[in-house]
This record gives C-alpha cells, sequence and structure tokens, in this order.
C-alpha cells in the first residue's frame, strides 16, 4: 500500500471530531450506502407505482419499467451514501459548506482506497485496479466462449448464454477496461507530468471513479435478470436490440449511461487541469507526449460521447416505452441508429489508442535513451488522428445498405489516416535508431505493441478498401483487426504503463523476470490466438456464432487451446503485481533515469505532489544532450508554496 | 549510416518480406471466387497484400536490427546521440504513405463501381441475356427465402442461379437487420427491415455454396443457413418450371414444401421434413406439447404459427419465433397445419 510520507498540510482548521454511535449510520462511508440504497430504491418504485396508478396504466406494478427506473435510482443511492454529494449538496442548499480539511486526501492505510477520495494518486490506482478486475472477468467469459468455441455444435452454453457472453465480454473490455484503464494511468500520472498538485476537480474525479462499479455491476447484473444478459452484442443494433430482447438490455443501455458519464467528467476534468495547472514554464510545446495523448483524447470522449448515450437512450425508449425511433414498421430508421452509435464509436477507437501511443512514446524514449523522434509532428498527428476520427464513422457501415454514394468519400477518409498513425510508428522506428535500448519489461511491451499495431493497422487497410470490407466484413476477419489493434495495440500499452510506473505508485520495484515472462507469454499466446482469425474470416466464418461448419473445427479447436495459454499469462501479472506490491524492494525515485516531472519527486509522491513548484525549463526528452534538464526545483519558492490557496 | 549497416538493413528486410510472401502464397487464404465479383475481390486483395507485405517487412526490419544493433550493456549508463528529427525523412514518410494509399482507393473504387454496376437492358436491344435475373431475398429469424417474380414469385428456400448471367438480388428482413453472405460469391449486404437493398452476383462457376448470415439476428443467428446452387442455364430453367409445377395452384401447395420454403427446418426438428435443427421446440412431439398447451392438435398448429407468443413450451424463451409468419396465404397455411398435423406422432 501507499505509504504517505509526508503530512497533510496544516490548514488551521481542525478536522471534525468522527461520528459515534446511531449517528455514524449518517456520516458518508459504507454504514450508510445499504439503507440510502433501499431508500432510493423505494423512491424509484413509488414514482413508477404512483405515475402508473394516477394514469390508469395496468398493471401497476410492471417489473420492467421499475428495472429501468431502479437502474437510475439505486446507483444515485450508492453514490449519495458513499458520500459522493455531500458538498455539493450543502452548497445547493445553502448550508454552510465545511471548510477543506484534507481528511479525504491521500491514502493513510488501505481502507482510504475504500471510500469517497480526492487525491488523484489514490484515484488512479482505484481506477486501476478496478479496471483489472473487470479485465479478469471479461477474460473469463472469452474464456468461456472459447471453451464453446472448440469444437461444432453446441456444448457447454445455450445460444442464448452464448450471445450473452460475447455482448458482455466486449462491453466489459471498452467501457470497464480500456477506457478507464487509459483514465486511471491519466490520472495517476498527468498531474505530475505537468507538475500540479492535483486535477482541477478533485471530488468530480472522486465522482467519476465511483461511477466504473456501478457501471460494470450493471452490466455483468444482466447476466441475473430474468431471460438473460443483454445478447445482441456490444453494437447493439436495433431494432434486435430494442424490441427482441429480453429486459437485460436495460442493463446494457444504462451501464453504458454510467461508464460514459464517468468517462466525460474525467475528459473535462484532464482539460481543465492539462489547460490551466500546468507548472511555470510548461508551455503546450514543453508537454510529454502522454500530456498531448490525454489531451486529445479528453477532446474526443466529450465531443462524442454523448452520441453513444443519445443512441442508447433511443433504443432504451423503443424498447419500454414503445415509441419508434427505429421501429420501421412506425416509420423509424433502423440505419439511424448505426449512424449515431458509430459516430461515438469509431472515435472510441483512438479513445481506447491515443493514450497507448503517449505511453509507447514515454517508455521508448526513457528506454531508448533518444530524444522522441521528430516530437512536434508526433503531437500534430494526434490531432489529426482527432479531427479526422470525426469523418470515418461510416466505414463501419459499407455493407449496411446506407447511401452508396458515401461509401468512397468514408473510404479515403479512412484511408488518410493511416498517414499520421503511419508518422507516428516511424517516428518510433526513428527513437529507436542508435538509440542505448534497455529491454525492461515496459520497453518490451512498447515494442510488441508497435510491432502488433502494425500488423492491426494493416489489416485495417484492408477494411477500409470497399470491395476487400464487402467481402470480410462482419467475419472473423474483423475480430481478428480489433483484437490486433485493442489487445496487440491498447492493452500492450496498458501493461507498459503499468510495469513503467508501478515504482512511481507503490513505492517498490516490480519482478523483472516475471514481467519479462509476462510478456513473452502474452505475445506468443496473443499471436497463436488472433492470426489465424484472420483466414477463419476470408474463408466464411462469420462472428458472434455459438456454432459453425465442421471444416473449422480444427483450427478453432487450436484457437481455443492458444487462448486459455494466453488467459493463463494473465496469472503471471496477477501474481507479479501483488507480490511486488507487497514485498517488492523499494523502488528509488528515478528508477528508468527519465527527465519527465513525476521522477524528480519521490516513489511514491509527497501527498501534494510537490514541496517546491517545479520551475520547467526545456523540453522533456532531451536525452544525450549535455546537462540538458527538463524542470528546477528553486528552494526559495517553498515559502511561496506554503502560503498558496488551498485547492 | 555505415554501407555496411544498411546492406544488413536490406539484407533483414529482404528475409522479412520474404517469409512474410510465402505466407501469403503458401496458405489458402481466399475461398475458390465463383463470381465475376468475387474474382475482382480478389484482385484489390492482392493488391493491397503486396502494399502490406512491403510495409511490414520495412518496419520488422528496422525493429528486428536497432533490437540486436542499439542494445545497452547492462548496467550501462549511456544516451543515444541527441537527435531530434529530420524534415526530410518527415516528409518521405508523410508523403510515400499518402500516396500509396491513394492508389489503394482509386483501385478499390474502380472494383467497387464495377461491382455495383448491373446491366440493364437497352431500349433498342432487349436481348435476352443482357437482362438481368431479379431474385427477391427475404430474410427473417432465422430463415432466408428466394422468390424469382420471373417465374410467378415462385418461392424457394435455397438460392438457384444460372450460370454466367449477372442477377440482381433485392434483399430485405421481415424483422431485425441480418446480412447476406456467400464467401465464394465475395458479395455481402445487409438485409435491413423496411428497406431494399441491391446487390450485383455474376455467378461464373457450376457449384453449391454455403448462404450464410453475417449480422447478430438473434438465439439462431449461428444456424441461419441456406444455400446457393450455381447451375447451367439450362437446367435452371427446368427446375424452375418443375418448381412452378408443384407450388401450382393453392390446392396444390403441399405442406412439406411450405415447410421447407419458409425455413422452418433452419429451427425445427420434424423426422418427416428431414428437420434437425434444435432452437425452436421439437415438431416431432407436437401432441404432447399441445396437450400441455391444453388444445386440440390442430388448433394448437394453427396458433403456435400465427401467435407463437400465445403459448410458450416450457425451457424455451418467448419472442424467439417470428410473429411474420400470420401473413402466409391461407391455403399455404391450411396445408402446413394439416402436414404437421397428419405426420405428428
Amino acid at each position: 500500500m501507499t505509504a504517505v510520507t509526508h503530512d497533510v498540510h496544516d490548514v488551521h482548521v481542525a478536522p471534525a471530531p468522527p461520528p459515534t454511535g446511531w449517528r455514524r449510520l449518517l456520516a458518508p462511508g459504507w454504514l450508510r450506502v445499504p439503507w440510502m440504497m433501499a431508500l432510493f430504491f423505494g423512491i424509484g418504485a413509488g414514482i413508477v407505482v404512483l405515475v402508473r396508478w394516477a394514469e390508469g396504466w395496468e398493471p401497476i406494478w410492471n417489473g420492467d419499467v421499475i428495472t429501468t427506473v431502479e437502474l437510475t435510482t439505486v446507483p444515485l443511492g450508492f453514490l449519495a451514501g458513499l458520500g459522493g454529494f455531500d458538498y455539493w449538496l450543502r452548497y445547493a442548499s445553502g448550508a454552510p459548506t465545511r471548510p477543506e480539511d484534507h481528511s479525504g486526501h491521500g491514502a493513510r492505510s488501505w481502507r482510504d482506497y475504500f471510500r469517497i477520495n480526492t487525491d488523484h494518486k489514490v484515484i488512479g490506482i482505484q481506477y486501476l485496479v478496478t479496471t483489472i478486475v473487470f479485465f479478469v472477468i471479461a477474460g473469463l467469459l472469452a474464456m468461456l466462449m472459447r471453451a464453446e468455441l472448440a469444437r461444432p455444435g453446441m456444448q457447454f452454453v445455450d445460444n442464448q448464454t452464448f450471445n450473452g457472453l460475447f455482448s458482455v465480454h466486449a462491453a466489459l473490455m471498452i467501457f470497464l477496461f480500456v477506457i478507464p484503464a487509459f483514465a486511471g494511468i491519466g490520472n495517476y500520472v498527468i498531474p505530475l507530468m505537468i507538475g500540479a498538485p492535483d486535477m482541477a476537480f478533485p471530488r468530480l474525479n472522486a465522482l467519476s471513479f465511483w461511477l466504473l462499479p456501478v457501471a460494470g455491476i450493471i452490466m455483468l447484473a444482466s447476466f441475473l435478470a430474468p431471460g438473460g444478459a443483454f445478447a445482441s452484442g456490444w453494437t447493439g443494433y436495433a431494432p434486435l436490440a430494442s424490441v427482441h430482447q429480453p429486459i437485460g438490455a436495460v442493463f446494457f443501455n444504462m451501464g453504458v449511461q454510467w461508464a460514459g458519464a464517468s468517462s466525460i467528467m474525467t475528459a473535462l476534468n484532464f482539460l481543465v487541469t492539462i489547460i490551466t495547472m500546468r507548472a511555470p514554464g510548461m508551455s503546450f510545446w514543453r508537454m510529454p507526449l502522454l500530456v498531448w495523448a490525454n489531451f486529445t483524447t479528453s477532446l474526443l470522449v466529450v465531443i462524442a460521447t454523448p452520441f453513444i448515450a443519445g443512441s442508447q437512450f433511443f433504443v432504451m425508449f423503443d424498447h419500454i416505452m414503445h415509441t419508434d425511433f427505429f421501429n420501421y414498421q412506425a416509420g423509424g430508421y433502423p440505419l439511424g441508429y448505426q449512424h449515431i452509435f458509430w459516430f461515438y464509436s469509431h472515435p472510441a477507437v483512438y479513445i481506447m489508442m491515443l493514450p497507448g501511443f503517449g505511453i509507447a512514446s514515454e517508455v521508448i524514449s526513457v528506454m531508448a535513451r533518444k530524444p522522441i523522434f521528430g516530437y512536434r509532428l508526433m503531437a500534430l498527428s494526434l490531432l489529426a488522428i482527432l479531427v479526422l476520427g470525426f469523418s470515418v464513422w461510416a466505414h463501419h457501415m459499407f455493407v449496411a445498405g446506407m447511401a452508396s454514394w458515401l461509401r468512397v468519400p468514408m473510404m479515403v477518409t479512412s484511408m488518410v489516416i493511416a498517414v499520421p498513425t503511419g508518422i507516428k510508428v516511424f517516428s518510433w522506428l526513428a527513437t529507436l535508431w542508435e538509440g542505448r535500448i534497455h529491454f525492461y519489461t515496459p520497453m518490451l511491451f512498447a515494442l510488441g505493441f508497435i510491432s502488433m499495431f502494425v500488423i492491426g493497422g494493416l489489416s485495417g487497410i484492408y477494411l477500409a478498401a470497399v470491395p476487400i470490407d464487402i467481402h470480410v466484413s462482419d467475419t472473423y476477419f474483423v475480430v481478428a483487426h480489433i483484437h490486433y489493434v485493442l489487445f496487440g495495440g491498447s492493452l500492450f500499452t496498458i501493461f507498459a504503463g503499468i510495469y513503467f510506473w508501478f515504482p512511481k505508485m507503490t513505492g517498490r520495484m516490480y519482478d523483472e523476470r516475471l514481467g519479462k515472462l509476462h510478456f513473452w507469454l502474452t505475445f506468443i499466446g496473443f499471436n497463436l490466438t488472433f492470426f489465424p482469425m484472420h483466414w477463419l474470416g476470408i474463408q466464411g466464418m462469420p462472428r458472434r456464432v455459438a456454432d459453425y461448419v465442421p471444416r473449422f473445427a480444427d483450427l478453432n479447436m487450436f484457437i481455443s487451446l492458444a487462448s486459455f495459454g494466453l488467459g493463463a499469462s494473465t496469472l503471471v501479472f496477477l501474481y507479479n503485481m501483488i507480490k511486488s506490491w507487497r514485498f517488492g524492494p523499494a523502488a528509488p525515485q528515478n528508477p528508468w533515469h527519465s527527465l519527465t516531472l513525476e521522477w524528480q519527486v519521490s516513489s511514491p509522491p509527497p501527498i501534494f505532489n510537490f514541496d517546491e513548484i517545479p520551475q520547467v525549463i526545456g523540453n522533456p526528452y532531451e536525452y544525450g544532450v549535455p546537462g540538458a534538464r527538463h524542470a528546477v526545483f528553486n528552494g526559495d519558492r517553498e515559502v511561496e508554496l506554503e502560503e498558496a490557496p488551498v485547492r | 549510416m555505415r554501407r555496411g549497416s544498411i546492406a544488413q538493413l536490406v539484407g533483414i528486410g529482404i528475409v522479412c518480406g520474404g517469409v512474410a510472401a510465402l505466407v501469403a502464397i503458401f496458405v489458402p487464404w481466399l475461398p475458390d471466387p465463383a463470381s465475376r465479383q468475387a474474382g475482382r475481390i480478389d484482385f484489390v486483395f492482392w493488391f493491397v497484400t503486396v502494399i502490406c507485405i512491403a510495409i511490414f517487412a520495412l518496419v520488422a526490419a528496422v525493429i528486428i536490427y536497432a533490437l540486436v544493433k542499439f542494445r545497452a550493456a547492462p548496467g550501462e549508463d549511456m544516451d543515444g546521440p541527441p537527435i531530434h528529427g529530420h524534415t526530410g525523412l518527415e516528409i518521405v514518410w508523410t508523403a510515400i504513405p499518402a500516396a500509396l494509399v491513394t492508389a489503394i482507393s482509386i483501385v478499390s473504387a474502380i472494383v467497387l463501381a464495377k461491382n455495383d454496376h448491373i446491366p440493364h437492358a437497352s431500349a433498342a436491344a432487349n436481348a435476352e441475356p443482357l437482362k438481368p435475373l431479379v431474385v427477391k431475398v427475404i430474410a427473417q429469424q432465422f430463415a432466408w427465402s428466394f422468390q424469382y417474380p420471373a417465374f410467378g414469385n415462385l418461392t424457394s428456400a435455397t438460392l438457384e442461379l444460372p450460370l454466367e448471367k449477372t442477377v440482381e438480388l433485392r434483399i430485405t428482413s421481415l424483422d431485425v437487420t441480418h446480412s447476406f453472405w456467400v464467401p465464394e460469391f465475395g458479395q455481402k449486404q445487409d438485409a435491413v427491415p423496411g428497406s431494399v437493398n441491391n446487390l450485383a452476383i455474376t455467378p461464373d462457376k457450376v457449384g453449391h455454396y454455403p448462404v450464410i448470415c453475417t449480422e447478430l439476428c438473434g438465439l439462431g443467428h449461428a444456424v441461419m443457413r441456406s444455400r446457393a446452387d450455381v447451375l447451367p442455364a439450362q437446367q435452371f430453367l427446368s427446375w424452375a418450371k418443375g418448381q412452378q409445377k408443384k407450388l401450382g395452384g393453392p390446392a396444390g401447395a403441399s405442406g412439406k414444401a411450405v415447410f421447407a420454403n419458409n425455413g422452418c427446418n433452419s429451427c425445427h426438428t420434424f423426422r418427416p421434413a428431414g428437420a434437425t435443427a434444435k432452437v425452436g421446440p421439437d415438431l416431432d412431439n407436437l401432441k404432447q406439447e399441445a396437450q400441455r398447451a391444453g388444445q386440440p392438435l390442430q388448433q394448437f398448429i394453427h396458433q403456435s404459427i400465427v401467435d407463437p407468443n400465445a403459448y410458450i413450451e416450457p425451457g424455451y424463451p418467448k419472442n424467439v419465433m417470428p410473429t411474420t409468419f400470420s401473413s402466409l396465404p391461407k391455403a399455404q397455411l391450411d396445408s402446413l397445419v394439416a402436414f404437421l398435423a397428419g405426420q405428428a406422432k
């Protein structure tokens, strides 16, 4: 656990004495959660019953409607019980606000990770641990799928369960793992990198984290809903998702809302933090590329995420309130769903990729001991991807029956994205050139990322070319492609980031030998699992099927066996993380000899990050330049910090 | 860079590219094309593959070379040379990929235009060979049916096509989104409820090919398959005439043909019709099921077809059986009920 080595700054306010007796039930925390959830359940059910009674709708007690409303109110009860809204409610109701005593900041024991905490370092670790839990669960769902797919015909699960398995697998991996895991790394690292004491809105930051377990539990709970889990894929195409699904579908609609709200709030927080809280001298052109990447990603999130929120509300209204947005018999427009959905979900691909680009840049530059090649073009290519990312959504719809003239323009914009992406890959390669490369685990994952992402990018060229796409869309070729970019791309960079900042986050070193073992098992298992899927798809195996023709049996058995090995490699990672966090050797302040700011403070950092405000005087990647420094600390500034207003 | 290192780099690149080329050539990646369109798609595929192998070889060569040559000694504490960039290089690796993707886009756009093209009969020469054969493709959970307007709206559960004749498929769906795909034809098109999407196919090889639904459409998605048969033109004509006779008048509509043509066999088991699917209840047990529902057999069967949610056999979910069969013509519906009731044990 994080050992806090610095005291809370004295702010001349004595903390309120902890409540005793029954009053403990009123204090924010886990004792207040159960009865608040029950109360909000009652409120939700009451509203539904009251409205239906007043309008004379039969039956007054309608399970589907109540479930839908409860998926909004019960999570609110949970968050209110935990104390997510206390400060704002007090303020909004006109009561005097409590002076900030920083009792909710920093972690003194493991218990502090299980409550509303406003320290970005605690929140970052909360994010990462939570997302890894969901990663393991979603991975186990994939193992069940591969068990079923090992032989043609049906063996372990029925069709409804199988469709639920791949739908929940994808939804958890995307909304509860890749997107928030990057937010977690960013949460921990970004304020440190730009020389800020915390995020701009620490309470909002805490709330955005606690929305995540809510979203994840809702999605998992859909397996318990009558009729089974949502089974229309993570894409949830209407009208299949809007009229032909059991109530479990609403769990997906609402889970996406909570996860989406979480990522929008985090993104706003990142934007304001990066724009307003950079240390003196930290101009935009001196920001590390991870900061650039999170900046562009956050822009993508705030612009695009409302679209998926809208699409899921439309579907839910069609399902529960019998509106007709996507009901063609009443003049609805089924393709409209796909347009709205992909207008978010294509940019979402970059939301899941750009932070990985940032992590790769940090790791490669530090571990090749060279400045990043073409720094400005690297930052500009992120912005180019941001802009282009909004012009390509319909390449997911080449066979959907949309206006046929739209296909060629969408193909051209999709192809053009290969240019900024290529710039990034070639610049990383040029950074390696003539470097002094250290093959620590983060570097292995970063190099694994480049090679796998190149394969995923090249299969993306096939998919962008309309005639080939017409042949392979909705087949296992697409499954292979998205796993090369999301597993070989995003996941490898998440692993690189976790290993790279593990010493900073925990104050301990991970086991290098286990880390390397983890890399090689993952790298080999990954390729054996996913490369053969290209062939399956081109030859004629559609995706999202539990059963397939016998001629694909042998290869599917091979893939299933490889995937079990790939799944097992995660055990090495988990063992390494848990063991090293508990027993690893103490980490030095700067084990990688990096120039960026987070490595210029202790491991783990002081509770407010910097005892002195750093003065940024140069670029972040000046390796090999004699005497170059990114930032200096001025001892004289200590007084100034003490007098600075407390955030 | 020294001369020797360039030679080594090129050497590694040739080896990597060679290995990738061998994988591309000796693994039979593409299904045997059975239509003109598939042949053109294969051309785009190989065009892209050549470019991709070149890029892959370049990247792989640089990574492997760097891994070997620029490895730091253990415990070494040295930095590399502070190279910040090179404008010329950056222009090159922006311009070359841009040129390559432009070339791919142009080739793709031309092939797409050709594959979309459906030759229509000109007014001057209303010659039979130029006229495309129109087939209506109707998708529903979880079956395909194919209608031939040129043969009195003859309906078939398999797609029969004449050789070397461009067919215009008019694809639609009765319930959710499906997708029509024959891998050997290379062409795919979603079947969207409420709209009709066209697809051109010119079969150029006699044979039997699978028709596959590739868009997730519900519980029976995996088994929503049919067959496409490409027949020599004469054989196709005699097939069509024969079918027309079989399904001719309302009285002649045999229940067994209705069962097959509406795709009942893609979800149900029914031995007299040779059906073995397991998405829906086993129709060989219709009598017991009618007893459980507490209805006379004939009435039970009729109700289960036109209003499937009225009684749900235990162990099966609601809303899976499509409600669209209520629109079957009365004569066909009656003979289907008669067939099921007569053969039920």
